[in-house]
């Protein structure tokens, strides 16, 4: 049965390479969205790790003040904590959730190297953004040591320097003078939110003493913009020359969904109606060789063959025809998690991969079924008749 | 004979309902995504309110320093300084603006927050923009030298800040951060997708927190050299970078010492690529500029083949009208003539389907708020050009088979 199907094809691979070719590029483009999308829902599938409701973002930039910046910023962290309105605050670095900032480094364990994100943050951090702790605790003031600073890793980072050791307690190296000691291990902290890859992290200790810009607050469910004045006219009052931008962080996560949501559904647009396109046309061709082909249809009813037959012999051909053009698109596809194209993981591409080969295989057959069903129902008499 | 060839064509397409359909789909759908694709660039990249002078501007927007193997790299915008020192000094351009890169604060207004852009200007940035002003003027020279505490506003920051009461906001205080300032001027607004110029918020770079003080050569502002005249960009380019070859090397930033310089006047769009392009290597580059150019050719190509499938196969159907008209009398050349005719009517008809629909698409993505004050345009040229490339496809597949059965013997093509 295969072989005959081959041979009918094969004797016309003339008209057909075009039909090839067209099943093979739709082959393409739906491999590079589905790739994309996988991608992307591979991602969003995994937890963010925090809470970001009620946790406002202060940002302080000190502009040309440059005097005891460090005795002002406790002063401002007294101030903040003194609210009934304010849960918990924690001084970050730059990098707080869904903001654009970045910060990455690499960290050596036992001659095991690894680059991570790094976080500089206080001993309120896990409180604020309810970060739970799998292993050990967050760091505190205590662990402050002339030798080394505490630090909390994710389980990326466990994973990918502690194979089977116990991490905690362990000193792992960022440079020859610079050592930290893991005091904590966090589950997962996807700070650029859901649709970001859990990268191994650390987090590091923000002393006291230190200066850095900004202040996550959580608040409690409900307190308003009144409040926040109040709040921004207070501390501006305190320092007369910084500058004071509040944000919240359930507004910064849905501009940063955006960014990638966005494309993807532009991508997503444009394929659905290339798609479409490509299924009427090929529709419209095969409608039309099947007409064609009406008397070899009365010929094969006349001889016995039932309906169900003729409808299997068509859809066979388009089949075999579709495979044709997937192994050369396989060819091509293939090339992808072989040269870990943009470092990606190769699970995403080989869902990618059959996920386009069962979307290819359902076009075809629908674009296919119509024409051969109404075909398959001519009555022989009429068919041959027609010559 | 023409208004002929055009009957029969529309009665051909009216014969297949649906195969008109699948060919005309084909042809507007690309039309449009095309079309909406190149509206947005050219939204992007090109010269449009209120850079109306880009097209003869060039912008200062990052200083880079680097070591020769471009192993440790450290960028950001200018510092003020810098720039008055290195751009202002030019004697080539008409004007020099500098403002500052966007920043953000917030307002409050009876429990209301209002979240601000906020751009620090000098004076020279109102003759460089061509801002339309809606109330009042902009802030000059002496302003700034006096250190006022005024500020020009967007249509829409008057409208949220003062809730729409109808009164002239001229004179009016707006605070922020628990300073008062005096509105001297309302301009209309303009889309986010023009960094440089875009904010809600304009305030004379002596105002308070604007950081035009820092020292060193980074900083928080960039630079737009407006020049007289399109030509004189390279001298304007040349002049620059021999201000720039002056500056001693190295520079010496937080105790590390990098002994290159990159600063660029550059053109819009140049300095975009530029950014782009610059710190991946050269392997990098070429994979991405290879997928992206696969990328391109398929979603362009998948639309062609479809079409060329299409007529193709509907070429038989039309064997039979060939045999007859052969067998009257008609010369190869006549029958040529009505498969071009009919061709390049339907791709107009195709190509009027898709103006019809990129104008709606525009004007949706226009009026949606997607991107505020957004203005995109249908590019004439453009569609011009992908008119063409649509012809070229349907008359390569639906001209040369016709012409090749035209060729045929009667007696054949009137068997089929």
């Amino acid at each position: 049965m295969l072989r005959h199907l081959f041979k009918l094809i094969w004797n016309k691979k003339g008209a057909h390479s075009l039909l090839i070719i067209e099943i093979w590029a739709s082959f393409m483009v739906l491999f590079g969205v589905l790739s994309l999308i996988a991608f992307n829902l591979n991602n969003y599938l995994e937890p963010i790790g925090f809470e970001y409701k009620d946790v406002w973002v202060l940002d302080l930039s000190t502009n040309q003040d440059t005097v005891n910046l460090p005795e002002k910023s406790l002063r401002i962290m007294q101030r903040i904590r003194s609210y009934p309105e304010v849960i918990s605050a924690s001084r970050t670095s730059a990098n707080t959730p869904f903001s654009a900032n970045q910060m990455s480094n690499s960290s050596t364990y036992n001659k095991v190297s690894v680059s991570h994100d790094f976080y500089v943050t206080d001993e309120d951090f896990s409180k604020t953004l309810d970060l739970p702790l799998r292993k050990g605790r967050w760091y505190e003031e205590s662990d402050i040591s002339a030798r080394f600073i505490p630090i909390v890793i994710n389980k990326k980072m466990e994973d990918k320097l502690f194979a089977n050791e116990n991490p905690l307690g362990k000193l792992i190296k960022e440079n020859d003078t610079l050592s930290y000691k893991i005091v904590g291990v966090v589950d997962k902290y996807k700070a650029k939110g859901e649709f970001m890859t859990d990268n191994p992290a650390l987090f590091k200790m923000l002393k006291k003493e230190d200066w850095d810009r900004n202040v996550l607050i959580k608040v409690k469910p409900g307190t308003d913009a009144n409040f926040e004045a109040r709040l921004v006219k207070d501390i501006a009052a305190m320092t007369d020359q910084w500058g004071i931008e509040v944000s919240y962080l359930s507004e910064s996560r849905k501009n940063r969904q955006n960014l990638t949501v966005i494309p993807v559904v532009i991508f997503l647009v444009i394929c659905g109606f290339l798609l479409t396109n490509v299924a009427l046309g090929l529709f419209g061709i095969l409608n039309l060789n099947i007409a064609k082909r009406k008397n070899e249809i009365g010929l094969r009813r006349a001889m016995g063959a039932t309906e169900g037959n003729v409808t299997t012999q068509f859809l066979g051909e388009i089949w075999v025809l579709a495979t044709f053009s997937l192994i050369i698109g396989l060819i091509f596809a293939v090339q992808f998690p072989l040269m870990h194209v943009f470092d990606l993981n190769s699970e995403i591409y080989i869902t990618a991969i059959l996920a386009s080969i069962t979307v290819i295989y359902i076009i075809v057959t629908l674009c296919a079924w119509l024409p051969s069903r109404q075909a398959s129902l001519i009555h022989p008499a009429l068919a041959l008749h027609e010559d | 004979m023409l208004l002929n060839y055009i009957k029969i064509a529309w009665k051909v397409l009216l014969r297949h309902p649906f195969y008109t359909f699948i060919t005309l789909f084909g042809i507007s759908l690309t039309l449009t995504v095309l079309m909406v694709l190149t509206s947005f660039l050219d939204h992007i990249f090109g010269t449009h309110y209120p850079e109306n002078k880009r097209f003869r501007s060039l912008y200062i927007t990052s200083v880079t320093y680097t070591d020769s193997s471009r192993t440790t790299r450290s960028q950001g915008p200018a510092s003020f300084r810098f720039l008055t020192q290195y751009a202002k000094s030019l004697k080539t351009p008409e004007r020099v603006a500098i403002s500052s890169m966007f920043g953000y604060t917030n307002a409050y207004v009876n429990g209301k927050r209002i979240k601000l852009n906020t751009k620090y200007t000098d004076a020279d940035f109102w003759y460089v923009m061509d801002f339309e002003f809606l109330e009042g003027k902009p802030y000059n020279q002496q302003n700034i030298d006096n250190g006022d505490h005024v500020i020009v506003i967007t249509d829409a920051l008057r409208k949220q800040y003062f809730e729409d009461d109808g009164k002239p906001v001229i004179g009016r205080n707006v605070e922020i951060e628990s300073i008062h300032y005096k509105v001297i001027g309302v301009v209309k607004g303009s889309p986010a997708t023009r960094i440089y110029t875009y904010s809600d918020v304009y305030f004379p770079y002596t105002a308070p927190k604007s950081n035009y003080q820092s020292a060193g050569l980074r900083g928080n502002y960039i630079g737009i050299v407006l020049a007289r005249n399109e030509s004189d960009l390279p001298a304007i380019q040349k002049e620059f970078d021999s201000g720039i070859r002056k500056i001693p090397l190295p520079i010496v930033d937080f105790e590390q010492k990098y002994p290159v310089l990159i600063v660029q006047a550059d053109k819009y769009l140049d300095h975009f690529l530029n950014a782009l392009l610059r710190d991946d290597s050269l392997k990098n580059r070429f994979i991405f500029y290879s997928i992206a150019g696969f990328v391109l050719l398929m979603f362009m190509g998948l639309p062609a083949i479809n079409l060329i499938n299409v007529n193709v196969s509907r070429i038989l159907e039309r064997a039979s009208e060939i045999g007859v008209r052969k067998a009257f009398g008609a010369p190869s050349k006549a029958l040529l003539w009505q498969f071009i005719i009919e061709n390049v009517f339907i791709t107009f008809l195709g190509g009027f389907f898709a103006l019809g629909l990129s104008f709606a698409i525009i004007q949706i993505i226009n009026a949606s708020g997607w991107i505020a004050y957004a203005d995109l345009t249908i590019n004439v040229s453009v569609f011009l050009v992908s008119m063409l490339v649509c012809l070229f496809f349907g008359l390569l597949s639906g001209v040369l088979p016709a012409f090749r059965m035209s060729r045929l013997r009667i007696a054949e093509a009137l068997k089929v």
